[in-house]
């Protein structure tokens, strides 16, 4: 027989593992979305980060060009100072430069470098401012050869030249700082690819793993049910095999009934011919001894008389019997080993019509005895064997006309219901009942109950018996003494239809 | 049986009793022919082939058969009876048993069984029925196994 797989700690540590892999799983989707967002926010802020990167130079180009446009309008206005374009344009760009400056200064606030330079701007921005308001000053007065000088002092000075620079470095640690910020963007860009790859890799070998896992869990799975099947398979064989074994056994029994009921009629043909034999011997002997006693009574022995007259009658009388109640029983055997051998033929049985039929058959001796035969309510109809089932209520109602209280006239009641796929008939009577401990003994062969004053050798119930249960079903008596009996047969509500029966 | 040559009819029947009743009442019955008993099979056929008395080498026979041998069944021989080649297999055979079984009957009757004839246990039945093959025996006309062997 195949052992069955122990399936049960395979589940269990099978279960575990793929909770493990699926946490697995998850840990790395985790990761790889938390590297994400991170990468996201750090995107932004750089964005961010160069917007301000921009507007800061914006800002430092701005104080150039407006520090530029000044002194282009103090030349100008050096030059031809009658021009009020040239000095409305100088005014308009020294009005700028404080907004200019405040702008940057509200920009590179978290910036310590810029704010050194902003610091020195702001310085050369003033000593520039004044000096341009000299000139302006000068020029107010008409001297506009003082103004020149002084400009070409100021050339000396070279503030201009200096704020020029301070801008410039201003622009380029703005770049630099940009250049860095973008190096670090790069560098946590690759470690989310890093990171991505990773979770990729991990994902990929959890993928592997519990494919392996369920893969081989399956074939597990698929050993078992096949070691299932197997084991299925040869308990049918099995219990097919002990089906076979019993209906053999059956059959041999009904075989050996047989054999010996006809081997017993063999000897009983001898001892009935032979007792036959015997009597015609014992008439010529008696008419021998009447004559002998009519001519010679002192020949005659008073036993020999007795012999011839009265001893060899009886012993043959009693042979006689004997073997005709032999002969009765080996012919109940016989029938009721035949009725083992006959094929059953399933077929729809009017129940109702069937006990009516009976009913008829009976009906000299229901009359006989004063007996009423009544079907309660509705017979429910059954499909199976109509000799075996007639035989089986025909016997049940011979009985219970045959067994009445002397004196009472008789009831038989048949009832019938029908259960989910069983049907079950009660023939009730009314007549002298069994003592229940003879309730099981009434079904055995030769057995019989009560007083012995009906014909008869103990055949009807075991025939019975073993017809219902031929046919599927059960029979029960429920009785006391002298208070009528009832058979209830129970029948399949459809008998099977059989192979043939050997 | 009034064949010029004395019909032998040859009785295969393990129970002795049986055999006396069955010898009885054949005489009662009338008929005078003699009569050869065998209890087994073995016997029987060798004498049914072999003896020089025998139906195979010494004319017409009857034969009543039994079925239930102790040595062979009765139907092997009556197998063999009806499918020698010689004379024998036109003899008339008696199947006269106890088994009362269809299918048996059937067989009997395919292998080539004249009659069968179930022994009625009830004496005065089976007294009534031997006379009555008797009589039966009185009448049939039983193939001359001489001139079959010429």
């Amino acid at each position: 027989m195949a052992q069955l797989p122990d399936a049960a700690p395979t589940n269990r540590s099978l279960a575990r593992r793929m909770t493990a892999l699926m946490a697995l799983g998850f840990i790395a989707l985790l990761l790889v979305g938390y590297a994400a967002v991170r990468v996201m926010q750090r995107n932004e802020l750089h964005t961010g980060l160069v917007e301000h990167t921009y507007q800061v130079e914006r800002a430092v180009l701005n104080v150039r060009r407006l520090v530029e446009e000044s002194e282009a309008a103090r030349r100008g206005t050096m030059l031809i100072p009658g021009r009020d374009v040239t000095r409305a344009n100088f005014f308009r760009a020294r009005a700028q430069v404080p907004v200019a400056l405040a702008r940057i200064d509200a920009l590179t606030r978290d910036n310590p470098a810029q704010r050194r330079y902003l610091q020195g701007l702001r310085l050369q921005l003033g000593s520039l401012l004044a000096r341009q308001d000299r000139t302006l000053a000068l020029l107010g007065q008409g001297d506009q050869r003082g103004a020149i000088v002084a400009y070409g002092d100021d050339a000396e000075v070279r503030d201009v030249v200096t704020i020029r620079n301070v801008l410039d470095r201003m622009a380029l640690v703005e770049r630099r700082l940009m250049t860095h910020r973008d190096a670090e963007l790069r560098a946590s860009q690759r470690a989310f690819y890093t990171l991505i790859v990773l979770g990729g890799v991990v994902l990929a070998v959890v993928a592997v793993i519990s494919t392996l896992t369920i893969l081989s869990y399956t074939r597990d799975l698929a050993r078992s049910d096949e070691a299932l099947r197997q084991l299925n398979a040869g308990l049918e064989d099995m219990v097919s095999a002990r089906t076979e074994d019993l209906t053999r056994a059956n059959e041999e029994i009904q075989r050996f009934a047989y054999i010996v009921s006809h081997d017993l009629r063999s000897p009983l043909v001898n001892v009935m011919g032979f007792t036959a034999e015997l009597e015609t011997a014992a008439a010529s002997l008696r008419a021998l001894v009447a004559r002998v006693d009519a001519e010679a009574p002192a020949v005659a022995s008073e036993e020999a008389r007795l012999a011839a007259t009265e001893d060899l009658p009886e012993a043959i009388g009693f042979i006689r019997t004997s073997t005709q109640k032999m002969d009765r029983l080996i012919n109940a055997i016989l029938q009721l080993s035949r009725q083992g051998r006959r094929a059953l033929t399933p077929e729809k049985i009017d129940v109702a019509a069937l006990i009516g039929q009976i009913g008829g058959t009976l009906s000299h001796r229901l009359a006989e005895t004063e007996t009423e035969l009544t079907v309660d309510g509705v017979l429910p109809g059954v499909v199976s064997d109509r000799l075996a089932l007639d035989q089986i209520f025909s016997n049940l109602m011979e009985n219970a006309v045959k067994y009445l209280r002397p004196g009472v006239p008789g009831r038989i009641t048949v009832t019938g219901r029908r259960g989910r796929d069983r049907v079950f008939y009660t023939i009730r009577d009314n007549g002298r009942g069994i003592d229940p401990r003879d309730h099981q003994r009434v079904f055995d062969l030769f057995r019989r109950s009560g007083a012995q004053d009906r014909p008869g050798e103990g055949i009807g119930l075991a025939t019975v018996r073993a017809l219902v249960f031929r046919l599927g079903g059960s029979i029960d008596v429920a009785s006391e003494l002298g208070q009528g009996a009832a058979f209830t047969v129970s029948l399949p509500l459809v008998l099977a239809k059989q192979e043939l029966n050997q | 049986m009034n064949a010029p040559q004395s019909v032998n009819i040859v009785m295969i029947e393990d129970d002795e009793g049986h055999a006396r009743l069955i010898e009885k009442n054949i005489r009662r019955a009338g008929i005078m022919n003699p009569i050869r008993h065998f209890t087994d099979g073995t016997t029987a056929l060798d004498y049914i082939f072999n003896d020089t008395t025998g139906p195979q080498l010494n004319g017409p026979a009857l034969v009543l058969l039994d079925l239930n041998l102790p040595d062979m069944s009765g139907t092997d021989i009556l197998a063999k009876i009806k499918t020698s080649d010689g004379p024998v297999k036109r003899t008339p055979v008696v199947v006269l048993t106890t088994t009362d079984d269809s299918r048996e009957i059937q067989r009997c009757y395919d292998l080539g069984a004249n009659v069968y004839i179930t022994k009625p246990v009830n004496y005065e039945s089976f007294a009534q029925a031997i006379r009555q093959l008797g009589l039966f025996l009185s009448v049939i006309q039983v193939p001359d196994l001489g001139d079959a062997r010429g």
